[in-house]
């Protein structure tokens, strides 16, 4: 099964649609994932908030419900810098580093392992703990690939896929 | 419906700004500063550079003054829209003229509107501008003669009387070949009007949206404006810019201006007030 990452922030909803997109690298890196994703079928969502939701209704349209894939819609935190929403907490590089690492090796236990209190100082909650339940829902990770790591307004988000074995 | 202006076609949801650019030694606002050719040559670069979609170019002033015949009309002109179209290929040429005459040679000169701001006084205007697949654009002075100022005129609806006049006139160029897409309407402020009868045109300008024409709005630094708040030419910046955005708000599609960066602003932060236009770039709080 195929398994793709992507955050939940707002801008990804055409509702907050600017004229020059301030997230062009990230939308694009999103779409082809999830175009990716759906090669194979429809796909089941996995959130934490009710905004998260509405990226995952977005970006699955009607190819969402039961299927093969599963799109996880999840960010890391959101202090990485004093313009950050949550303004800088210094562990945040550590624990966006940690999970990234997780993510680009594929790693369900050092997924599950996320510290949900650490992930709620720094502003990465609801979303740790939707990555920590990826863990046990997919087979053994056989390929990833990382479209996109960065936090260019102080938020971490990631685009990964996931090739898992059954 | 798309609008379609001579050589160059927009799309029904944009505005776009008309920078004025006198060919005269003797307008209100410049007082003659491109007066000079290439005064005026350099003008049509610089708001080319701030953004303008459209120069309107004239070469008489519309208040009373020394007679302009057709020749020095043309000569003042049409080598000038020439030497701007070779110049600047994407850029819409008006000219204000309401000379049929005048009209014809900056068609052949490479002008896309003929702005008549008029009303019509030249009732063969419009078929230069059909001939020429041209624009034009449909004013209302309230039957004035051209260059004459408004003396103790009274309506009994002025904007009635602007939507009824506009729509016949822009009806009639239609039925003489013009384009529909190519018929913009002006209220045409202060043009046979006092000041409240332009601030009335302002704060009803809605309704002339509502016939379905393109607007034109002419408010820059105008006599309504100064004396609404008692200030010269040359301090009507702000009330212009206040009366910008009303008619912004109501709709209005064309500002024939001549501050473009100010204007532009005032445009689209009202656009975007007003749900038509999103924020440029808009990142803060959703990140």
């Amino acid at each position: 099964m195929r398994v793709v990452f992507v955050p939940s922030t707002l801008a990804l909803l055409p509702a907050y649609a600017s004229i020059d997109d301030p997230i062009s690298d990230l939308r694009e890196a999103v779409d082809a994932a999830v175009a990716w994703l759906l090669e194979e079928g429809p796909a089941t969502a996995l959130w934490g908030s009710g905004s998260a939701h509405r990226i995952a209704e977005h970006l699955l349209g009607e190819r969402g419900g039961h299927g093969p894939g599963l799109l996880v819609v999840a960010n890391g935190s959101a202090t990485r810098t004093e313009k950050a929403p949550g303004h800088l907490d210094e562990r945040a590089a550590g624990f966006d580093a940690a999970v990234g690492k997780a993510l680009a090796e594929g790693d369900q236990a050092a997924l599950a392992a996320i510290d949900t209190d650490l992930a709620d100082e720094l502003w990465a909650m609801p979303d740790a703990d939707v990555l920590r339940k990826v863990a046990g829902r997919v087979g053994p990770v056989t390929d990833v690939h990382v479209d996109y790591d960065d936090a260019p307004y102080g938020v971490q988000y990631w685009v990964v896929r996931w090739q898992c074995g059954s | 419906m798309t609008l379609k202006l001579g050589r160059h076609e927009f799309p029904d949801d944009v505005t776009l700004m008309m920078a004025i650019v006198n060919r005269t030694p003797d307008s209100f606002y410049d007082k003659g500063a491109t007066w000079a050719e290439d005064k005026a040559f350099d003008r049509v670069a610089e708001v080319v550079d701030q953004g303008a979609e459209i120069v309107d170019i004239g070469g008489i002033k519309a208040a009373p003054g020394a007679f302009i015949d057709e020749d020095e009309e043309k000569r003042r002109v049409v080598s000038f829209v020439e030497r701007v179209r070779g110049a600047h290929p994407g850029l819409v040429i008006s000219v204000d003229t309401w000379r049929s005459s005048v009209g014809r040679a900056v068609c052949e000169a490479g002008a896309d509107v003929l702005n008549d701001a008029w009303g019509g006084a030249d009732p063969a205007l419009v078929d230069v501008a059909a001939e020429h697949d041209a624009a034009i654009v449909c004013t209302h002075t309230g039957g004035a003669t051209p260059r004459t100022r408004p003396f103790r005129i009274e309506y009994d609806d002025v904007v009635a009387s602007a939507i009824a006049d506009v729509t016949a006139y822009a009806e009639r160029a239609v039925a003489a070949g013009v384009d529909r897409r190519s018929v913009v309407i002006d209220p045409a402020h202060d043009f046979g009007k006092n000041t409240f009868h332009s601030l009335e045109l302002t704060r009803r300008l809605d309704e002339l949206v509502a016939t379905g024409w393109p607007v034109l709005v002419s408010l820059s630094n105008k006599d309504f404006v100064g004396e609404s708040l008692d200030l010269p030419v040359g301090e009507r910046l702000t009330g212009t810019l206040a009366a910008t955005a009303i008619s912004a708000l109501a709709g209005a599609r064309i500002y024939r201006v001549h501050e473009v960066v100010e204007t532009r602003q005032v445009v689209d932060m009202v656009s975007t007030i007003a749900g038509r236009r999103p924020p440029r770039r808009a990142i803060r709080g959703l990140a």
